[in-house]
């Protein structure tokens, strides 16, 4: 037998990874390599009204992209969004671990209660929190008026210096408890030596958090950073039921900015250069992070 | 740590209050669902005391509890009988599981038990691909599903969801996977046994939570996914997350069947979930936990 034909059968026994790995290779190819070259030859073409088709523009999107003011705002409302939202849900989230990890009675039915915010579909807790925050009938918006932060005639939703905060609502209640549940995981499984050092040493509690928790769940809270992060760039579910980018331009972000020049304007070129850009961010982000904080699987 | 009984307490208080807190907005779109339609437009808000009415199921699942039917205009004068969506949304979550779980688990115990030259760098390939925004993926799918004709039809969706789950279940179940010690396949490798052997015999029978709660994840992005069905379907079939949208109307929105059907929805998921939560959650931590 040649060298060759014993190569290929080789490669083709349970010995070799590729058909093990063929079937994801083929998925990934098919959907996301071709989508990225599409969008990158769509990138120079727009779609021409009155001839009913694609024509090639050149760089005229691209030229577009840096001129296009609301481009420039929809990044800023994007990073706004995924600064804020990371910050408070890894904070919020450590507490609430911190708080939760315990053997105490009752402890394990509010771990699992606090699951239930996982499951909701975000288009439907986008709706919950537009129905709370409704300036005459929600119930969010009539507990800020008690609480005079705020009356009816400042309306959250409607208000554009208020409006983002009150999407990153709906998002913080909702993955709170991601961060909450992989925290958890972490922390359980530390292990207990250099407590009852720090104990002897009479170390206070948050001494003994900053010095032994923290670098011991790095590799941890580098994970959730990464999941989360990802998912907060693309940010399109809550915007798009609660505010639809509004009230003016507020609430776009980049994913919704994308959307709508695509489907709405029907300007297919320019919804694909924004998507691109959009994924370019996120891979030298999150790159970067990899990099930085020694993320290894 | 040794704490004091009252601090116990306080613990165990403040703890119930931050979980109570979390459920509300639960509990106040669980209330709306069983509200008539003048009760979750009363202000003040009403939160305890209302009657309750399983109207709003009623009308969007289209059976009857038995209590008196009333003729009413509804909003947009819409058909709200969404037992269908519901159905699709199974078909589409379901399928799009097994695809997603069948792919990854074979690809993650190659990755997990074969050496070969770049795999850190495939695994790196394979995460970035998540990376990719959902809308960077619909737009030029929309041509080509066009082209193949697999717009709006149960295959396209299924495919679509079943891609966008795969970089996470990979990941996740190659962690799994690497809990199980190695000695196991070396030692089955000496007697002889081919790698697929070891996979459907040893491999998949040890790793079972774990793929179990990969399903889990994967049935629930499917059951939430919005993007991606509202952008590549038109009328053939719709999940239960982008036909709430279809209780906004023109005239008003339909909170309380809007509601309803939401409740109904998390059901099935949170049942799933609760069954596999510790290896779940375990496995989101990709594997960091081990130093």
């Amino acid at each position: 037998m040649s060298v060759a034909v014993m190569r290929l059968r080789r490669m083709v026994s349970s010995d070799h990874p590729l058909p093990w790995l063929s079937p994801l290779i083929a998925m990934l190819v098919v959907f996301t390599i071709y989508p990225l070259f599409y969008n990158i030859w769509l990138s120079f073409h727009e779609y021409a009204t009155f001839k009913r088709r694609l024509v090639y523009v050149g760089w005229e999107n691209w030229s577009m992209l840096i001129q296009d003011e609301r481009f420039w705002e929809s990044l800023i409302v994007t990073f706004t969004y995924f600064i804020v939202v990371l910050a408070i849900e890894l904070v919020l989230g450590m507490v609430l671990a911190l708080l939760l990890d315990s053997d105490g009675p009752g402890f394990g039915l509010l771990r699992a209660l606090l699951t239930l915010t996982l499951v909701v579909p975000p288009a439907i807790t986008g709706m919950m929190f537009l129905l709370m925050q409704d300036p005459e009938f929600g119930v969010l918006s009539y507990l800020l008026e008690l609480l005079g932060v705020l009356d009816s005639t400042t309306p959250i939703l409607a208000t554009s210096s208020l409006a983002l905060f009150g999407v990153m609502l709906a998002d913080i209640w909702q993955w709170t408890p991601f961060m909450v549940l992989i925290f958890l995981a972490g922390l359980r499984s530390l292990p207990p030596e250099p407590y009852e050092a720090a104990m002897l040493d009479g170390a206070s509690a948050f001494q003994t958090f900053r010095r032994i928790t923290l670098p011991l769940m790095s590799k941890v809270i580098a994970v959730a950073i990464l999941i989360r992060g990802i998912d907060l760039f693309r940010v399109f579910d809550y915007v798009f039921v609660m505010t639809s980018g509004g009230p003016g331009t507020s609430t776009y972000t980049l994913s919704l900015y994308a959307w709508q020049q695509t489907f709405s304007f029907i300007k297919w070129g320019y919804g694909a250069t924004l998507s691109l850009v959009t994924l370019a961010i996120i891979l030298i982000i999150a790159n970067l992070f990899i990099w930085r904080a020694k993320v290894r699987w | 740590m040794v704490q004091s009984k009252s601090t116990r307490m306080l613990r165990i208080l403040f703890a119930w209050a931050v979980v109570l807190l979390f459920m509300f907005p639960l509990y106040y779109w669980i209330t709306v669902a069983f509200k008539d339609a003048r009760e979750i437009f009363d202000s003040p808000p009403n939160v305890w005391s209302f009657s309750p009415t399983m109207k709003n199921f009623e009308q969007v699942f289209g059976i009857s509890f038995g209590f008196e039917q009333q003729q009413e205009v509804l909003p947009g004068g819409g058909n709200f009988y969404m037992a269908p969506r519901l159905w699709d949304s199974i078909v589409v979550a379901l399928l799009s599981t097994a695809l997603a779980v069948a792919i990854s688990t074979i690809a993650a115990y190659a990755l997990s038990r074969m050496g070969f030259r770049g795999r850190h760098h495939f695994v790196a390939w394979v995460l970035s691909t998540r990376m990719m925004p959902p809308v960077a993926v619909a737009i030029p799918m929309f041509f080509i599903y066009q082209d193949l004709g697999l717009m709006d039809t149960y295959t396209g969706i299924i495919l679509i969801h079943a891609l966008m789950n795969l970089p996470l279940a990979v990941l996740l179940l190659k962690s799994f996977f690497d809990d199980i010690p190695q000695e196991i396949d070396e030692s089955a490798i000496i007697d002889g046994a081919s790698r697929w052997l070891i996979f459907r015999r040893v491999i998949l029978p040890m790793a079972k939570g774990g793929i179990a709660a990969t399903a889990v994840l994967c049935f629930i992005f499917s059951w939430t996914e919005f993007l991606f069905v509202l952008t590549l379907t038109q009328t053939g079939l719709k999940t239960v997350p982008v036909v709430s949208s279809s209780f906004v109307t023109s005239t008003g929105t339909a909170w309380g069947n809007m509601a309803a059907l939401g409740a109904a929805a998390i059901v099935p998921a949170f049942i799933f979930i609760l069954l596999v939560q510790k290896q779940l959650v375990r496995g989101l931590t990709l594997g960091s936990l081990k130093q």
